[in-house]
């Protein structure tokens, strides 16, 4: 197609070939799974594992927090047991999901951005793919799956130890005790509470790595496109998150 | 390099499912070692009870609420899970209450029998109780939001109150109640005004009626005085005197009108006597009205008075005579 024919062809086709374009292409990487397998443990290990350490720091913080910020809320006219509901529910339903997905938008986004970014601007994309090798399923594809599934995997440990932080907050330094806490903590826990947040991060993972990939081999130019790629990366997967918890509160609350 | 990130990966995925797992049975106290039987209630409605809630057994919990349904015939069945460590009751029976202000409930497992004195409970258990089949029946207790709601509602009317009451007491009525403000000040004044005219009436009034209460405390003296004579006299035993004279003669009166009474009884005795006499005299008077008889005839004709005048004269005449000459009409003699 010459440019001359392209420019007449109407915007919202362009789009609709665009993702056509798009998912073709998702599907030829998925579907070469030699290449990506290998690739994923790697991914898993880099976006995943080593995220934990951070997800962790963030959530000991989240549950103190939320134990002293409830303990203020209810003080006087509802039961101090509450404050174990209202951790419990928190934790695991938003403030786990969504402040692990933020830290991991900021570390797993800007590192895949960064990472691509230079690969393209440097043209090792290209050597790539003069090696025959899909930039989709080597690069892309372990990225996406690994962030998709390790996200979760972060997200629980982050419920865990925001909630037990903030029942040792309690314990400790509210007028409250183990029994009262896991009174408030076990009578409104649902299994979906679970579930909800993990479901949410997973998409999480998805977005972030995805915007990382999209915006890394987007890249421009040299360092400077570099760095606007990072940034802009991180800026896309942040907003991404909070749309998709807003999509979720309202699919499945 | 390639086997520690995998075996990293493995025991990051590994551990976190074990957290998620084992976290979701321990918040959801699943009952893994098969610790806790299962039972069933039937209810018309379970109010605010859900999933979770607490199964207490007298205020201590025992079990929680496993699932609720809607099943035939309008019903709704929980299904509870209670440790079988618990000795429940012969024939239970499950509340769903309000636990506390904040939205709580829990299922309350009591006896059936005795039944309730409430008479809803009872209603309601002994009609979940005929439907019969292995479920516990159950009632449910008035929900502490619909007493707030009913609260609400006669808040809402006082608010409907008030504002009508805001809207009758407009501009208008404001300004005719300031001017009855007003006029009930005039009319304040000028009764000051009159009671002050009226100062020296009221006054001298006053001092009459204080010249009559001294008038009346004389006379009060005075009663005084008598009553303290009386009382010198009574002292004296003369009132008794008096009294005692006065005893005496009612009883003298009272013989005398005993005697009347006897004398009237005797009267009446006789009447019939009295009556004979005089018919018998009447009939007398009318012989000698009618100038029948010796006296009849003295009585109608005056010859005979006059000559028995004469005679009477005469009479005396010859005493006179007899008087003064015995000898000439009386002539003793011996042989």
């Amino acid at each position: 197609m010459t440019p001359s024919a392209a420019s007449r062809v109407p915007p919202g086709e362009g789009f609709i070939a665009h993702v056509g374009r798009r998912s073709l292409e998702a599907g030829r990487a998925l579907s070469d799974v030699g290449t990506w397998t290998p690739l994923l443990a790697i991914q898993m290990r880099r976006l995943g594992v080593d995220s934990v350490p951070i997800a962790i720091f963030i959530a000991v913080f989240t549950g103190i927090v939320l134990s002293l910020l409830s303990s203020y809320i209810f003080t006087g006219a509802v039961p101090m047991y509450f404050v174990g509901a209202l951790v419990g529910k928190t934790v695991m339903m938003e403030l786990g999901p969504v402040l692990t997905g933020m830290a991991l938008a900021g570390r797993v986004g800007a590192s895949i951005a960064a990472e691509l970014g230079t690969m393209k601007v440097s043209e090792q994309v290209d050597a790539l793919e003069t090696l025959a090798y899909d930039r989709y399923s080597y690069l892309v594809v372990p990225r996406v799956l690994a962030a998709t599934l390790m996200f979760p995997v972060v997200t629980a440990f982050a419920v865990a130890i925001g909630v037990g932080s903030g029942w040792i907050t309690a314990i400790n330094l509210l007028d409250l005790s183990t029994a009262e806490f896991l009174k408030g903590l076990k009578q409104f826990y649902q299994f979906k509470d679970v579930w909800f947040g993990l479901v949410k991060s997973a998409s999480f993972g998805f977005a972030v790595a995805l915007m990382g990939c999209m915006r890394g081999l987007a890249t421009e130019g040299g360092a400077q496109g570099v760095g606007q790629s990072t940034t802009s990366a991180v800026v896309l997967g942040c907003e991404a998150i909070l749309v998709l918890d807003a999509f979720w509160a309202l699919v499945l609350l | 390099m390639r086997r520690s990130n995998e075996f990293a990966v493995g025991l990051a995925v590994l551990a976190a499912l074990a957290l998620v797992i084992g976290g979701a049975l321990w918040l959801s106290e699943t009952d893994v070692n098969q610790k806790q039987a299962s039972y069933k209630a039937r209810f018309r409605t379970v109010g605010g009870l859900g999933v979770g809630a607490p199964v207490t057994l007298r205020g201590v919990k025992v079990g929680r609420v496993e699932a609720i349904r809607l099943v035939e015939n309008e019903w709704v069945v929980t299904d509870f899970t209670i440790d079988r460590s618990i000795e429940l009751p012969r024939k239970p029976a499950a509340i769903s209450a309000s636990a506390s202000l904040f939205g709580e409930w829990s299922a309350n497992i009591i006896p059936l029998e005795p039944l309730p004195e409430d008479p809803i409970i009872r209603n309601a258990l002994i009609e979940s109780d005929r439907a019969g089949g292995e479920a516990w029946p159950g009632a449910t207790l008035p929900d502490i939001g619909q007493l707030t709601a009913q609260a609400s509602r006669i808040a809402g009317d006082v608010g409907d109150i008030t504002q009508r009451i805001g809207q009758a007491f407009d501009s208008t009525a404001l300004k005719n109640m300031q001017q009855s403000v007003k006029d009930l000040a005039a009319i304040s004044g000028r009764l000051v005004t009159f009671a002050n005219a009226q100062t020296d009436r009221i006054d001298r009034v006053s001092e009459n009626v204080a010249t009559t209460s001294d008038a009346f405390a004389g006379v009060a003296k005075t009663f005084e005085g008598a009553v303290a004579r009386l009382d010198t006299a009574t002292s004296d035993n003369q009132l008794r005197d008096i009294v005692d004279n006065s005893r005496s003669s009612s009883a003298d009166l009272r013989h005398a009108a005993a005697d009347l009474r006897s004398v009237i009884a005797a009267a009446r005795a006789n009447e019939t006597s009295l009556v004979r006499v005089l018919q018998a005299a009447d009939s007398l008077m009318t012989r000698i009205e009618a100038g029948n008889g010796t006296l009849g005839m003295l009585a109608s004709d005056s010859t005979l008075y006059r000559e028995t005048t004469r005679t009477v004269i005469q009479f005396r005449e010859l005493l006179t005579d007899i008087q003064a000459n015995p000898k000439k009409y009386l002539k003793i003699s011996v042989f």
